[in-house]
């Protein structure tokens, strides 16, 4: 390492301090549209929420009047929100970890050659394709709690039934759940096949001669080498959970209650139904936080995940 | 030399500028003159128009007809939440309309903001019943005229209650809750609703409540005279009887009105809260069905009420300037007459409230017209003087923990005592 320093210093040197400098800036000025585009769609937008949240703005007075931090005490001491704010992690936190343990098996599975491998892994990603309010109000027609909703008629030919699927507070949390699971194994599972072809098949073969069970090769040779496609799809995963709104918003409207409000749900409610932008504003800057302080511990853990397996 | 070689082009530049001054359009808000010579001034006003276009112009042609000295611009924005987001757009740009819509959801901004052009005293104000004008208002001012309303109430299925030897709906709560036993015995869901939002049926009893307190109930809340626990406790202890005693499911709370709809339609339920707009896709889906509405019945004390609103009314910007005022009260004076009225109910199906016009309804809908024209309505959103829609929200998620057994009325109305202490 050391050696490879000083043969590149001279080198540098010898081109010029000014040539370096130039070669950086125009380096750097192909950053630039990506840096304007950053801070007029990100930094400014946020800095003007958290100016908002700081207010009583409701979208009439171009003068509002500044509350200090009466938005973020007033959230922090609202039950719904808290109620959303719980449902959320339990929906980003659920549907992560589901997800991932159905879709690395399925994935491997459809891996396999089989007939009618196509048509199997286009069946198992088909539910990725429709938008989740769509696939949400499918679903509330087939888990309807009355009689006559379709799964409690298919549940009534077996003499059981019907079930409250989406009246009893803790069988909706489950519902919304599971419907985002099953809307989102396919197109995981095609994202983990992917990683899965990238393989040598030769490892396999070694390990077969070395007398490697499936399950053991399963964990010593694709686990391990499908880390990095676990560190996308977690992520994915966990930051599409936090910011759901689509799925439970078609499918239970956030109830019964407050069961399955979502912190997304709350600051659409506030924000564009309510035009309490200054409360809605203290929402999306917590939530901000939230969001960056939760992908920023799952994208540490999952590094330290790859280097112990990797 | 430089003015000799730009002196053509000059000279069309001004041909042209005044040829176009010739044929454009006046200044907004500005007076041109007729064509043919007369001398006859026109005041253009800006109109963000609520009601859809097809149904706009018919009354925008005949008001033309009727007042050619007032040029009416419009622009369409869809309700509700499009027109209140535009409107609101435009007002914080300082681009408002000189008429725009004030409703349940944008009038607490509208009239705190003094957006909006008192228009008590106005002789066409006169003319509406006088819930639609103190709907609309605020200690005594009256911000919006609302020549319109609709009512809600039970919608019946006639068979099914003929059944069970009715032939009407009963008046009194208790009858309601007997008949309904016997509907039970003969595997007819007695009555369901949709879980999201308020239902008429509470709306109504509470609306029976609020008149039998001279129409303050609401206001002696917001005035800090009365709680919600105090008011409305006893309404949400009768209301629950429903599911106490067994004529109403709790599993509505994970019911849509699609799904509501498709039950009441098929014949599965005998009695659903619904409201005008409910009328034509139960026709269509179920041309057979003999079903009519009726008033909710009363609890003790009270009389059989409708739960119901005023249509949005037509405001006028306090910002505009007296000429584009005096054309928009011209407007809002023609909107009065029974040609308007007419013309109304025709394109958009609203029972309008004005005299001289009797509105045309379906045949279902006629027994809700009286409390219709005699502004015997109520809804909560209407009736609270601020944050309606954050109670609103707060009182449909509490509902449905009632339904469920959760909570107890008494909680679900101290928890809108809560947020309203909490919204300020």
């Amino acid at each position: 390492m050391a050696v490879k320093s000083s043969v590149r210093a001279p080198r540098l040197s010898a081109r010029g301090p000014s040539r370096g400098w130039k070669q950086v800036a125009a380096n750097q000025a192909f950053l630039l549209p990506a840096v304007a585009a950053f801070i007029f769609m990100f930094v400014i937008p946020l800095a003007q929420s958290f100016y908002w949240s700081l207010t009583d703005f409701t979208g009439y007075d171009p003068n509002p009047n500044f509350v200090g931090l009466a938005n973020y005490k007033l959230i922090l001491a609202d039950k719904s929100m808290l109620s959303g704010l719980a449902f959320t992690i339990m929906f980003a936190v659920g549907t992560t970890v589901v997800v991932t343990a159905l879709a690395i098996p399925l994935a491997v599975q459809l891996n396999k050659a089989f007939w009618g491998r196509g048509f199997a892994r286009s069946l198992w990603f088909f539910p990725a394709i429709p938008s989740a309010a769509i696939l949400g109000m499918v679903w509330r027609y087939i888990l309807s709690p009355l009689e006559s909703g379709a799964l409690n008629t298919v549940l009534k030919t077996f003499g059981t039934g019907p079930v409250p699927w989406l009246s009893n507070s803790r069988l909706a949390q489950l519902c919304v759940i599971g419907v985002g699971v099953w809307c989102a194994t396919g197109w995981h599972a095609v994202l983990y096949t992917a990683y899965l072809q990238s393989i040598p098949a030769e490892y396999y073969e070694v390990a077969r001669i070395d007398g490697a069970s499936s399950l053991q090769q399963f964990f010593t040779i694709t686990l391990p080498l499908l880390s990095p496609a676990i560190v996308v799809s977690t992520f994915l995963l966990m930051t599409g959970g936090l910011k759901v709104f689509d799925l439970p918003f078609t499918l239970t409207n956030g109830g019964p209650g407050f069961s399955t409000y979502t912190i997304t749900h709350s600051l659409v409610q506030f924000g564009v139904g309510q035009g309490r932008y200054g409360i809605s504003s203290a929402l999306a800057v917590l939530f901000t936080i939230t969001v960056t302080a939760v992908a920023f511990g799952q994208l540490r853990l999952t590094r330290i995940m790859e280097r112990h397996f990797g | 030399m430089k003015i000799r070689r730009f002196a053509p082009a000059l000279a069309a530049a001004a041909a042209m500028a005044i040829s176009l001054s010739g044929c454009g359009e006046p200044e907004d808000g500005g007076t041109g003159q007729e064509t043919g010579g007369s001398q006859a001034e026109t005041t253009t006003i800006t109109l963000l128009s609520w009601t859809r276009e097809p149904q706009m112009t018919p009354q925008l042609e005949a008001f033309a007809a009727a007042h050619p000295e007032v040029k009416i611009d419009v622009t369409y924005s869809p309700p509700v939440d499009e027109y209140i987001q535009t409107l609101q757009t435009r007002i914080l740009s300082g681009t408002a309309p000189d008429v725009f819509i004030i409703t349940a959801e944008n009038k607490t901004n509208l009239i705190e903001g003094q957006y909006v052009l008192d228009l008590a005293g106005e002789p066409f104000m006169q003319k509406v019943p006088e819930y639609n004008r103190r709907a609309l208002g605020k200690d005594g001012a009256e911000y919006g005229l609302s020549v319109a309303s609709w009512a809600g109430g039970l919608l019946y299925n006639e068979d099914l209650l003929a059944g069970v030897g009715y032939e009407a709906m009963p008046e009194s709560w208790d009858d309601f809750l007997e008949m309904g036993k016997k509907l039970k015995e003969t595997g007819v869901a007695p009555y369901l609703q949709a879980g999201a939002g308020l239902n008429d049926t509470l709306i109504a009893l509470l609306g029976a409540r609020d008149q039998q307190e001279d129409h303050q109930m609401d206001a002696k809340i917001f005035a800090g005279e009365s709680t919600f626990a105090a008011e409305y406790t006893p309404v949400l202890e009768g209301y629950n009887r429903l599911v106490t005693e067994g004529i109403m499911s709790p599993d509505v709370v994970g019911l849509d009105s699609e799904q509501l709809l498709t039950e009441f339609s098929a014949g599965r339920v005998a009695m659903i809260p619904a409201g005008p707009w409910n009328i034509t896709p139960i026709a269509e889906a179920n041309p057979e069905l003999n079903f009519k509405f009726a008033l909710v019945p009363a609890l003790a004390g009270t009389e059989p009420y409708a739960s119901g609103c005023y249509s949005a009314g037509y405001a006028i910007n306090v910002a505009s300037d007296a000429k584009q005022q005096a054309a928009a009260k011209v407007f809002l004076e023609w909107l009065t007459t029974p040609e308007a009225a007419a013309i109304i109910n025709q394109e958009t199906g609203d029972a309008t409230v004005l005299p001289g016009y009797e509105p045309a309804v379906p045949p279902q809908y006629e027994p809700m017209v009286p409390s219709i024209q005699a502004g015997e309505i109520y809804l909560p959103q209407a009736s609270w003087s601020r944050s309606e829609d954050v109670l609103a929200t707060e009182f449909s998620a509490q509902l449905q923990r009632m339904i469920q057994g959760e909570i107890t009325p008494k909680q679900v109305a101290e928890a809108l005592d809560a947020k309203l202490a909490a919204a300020g």
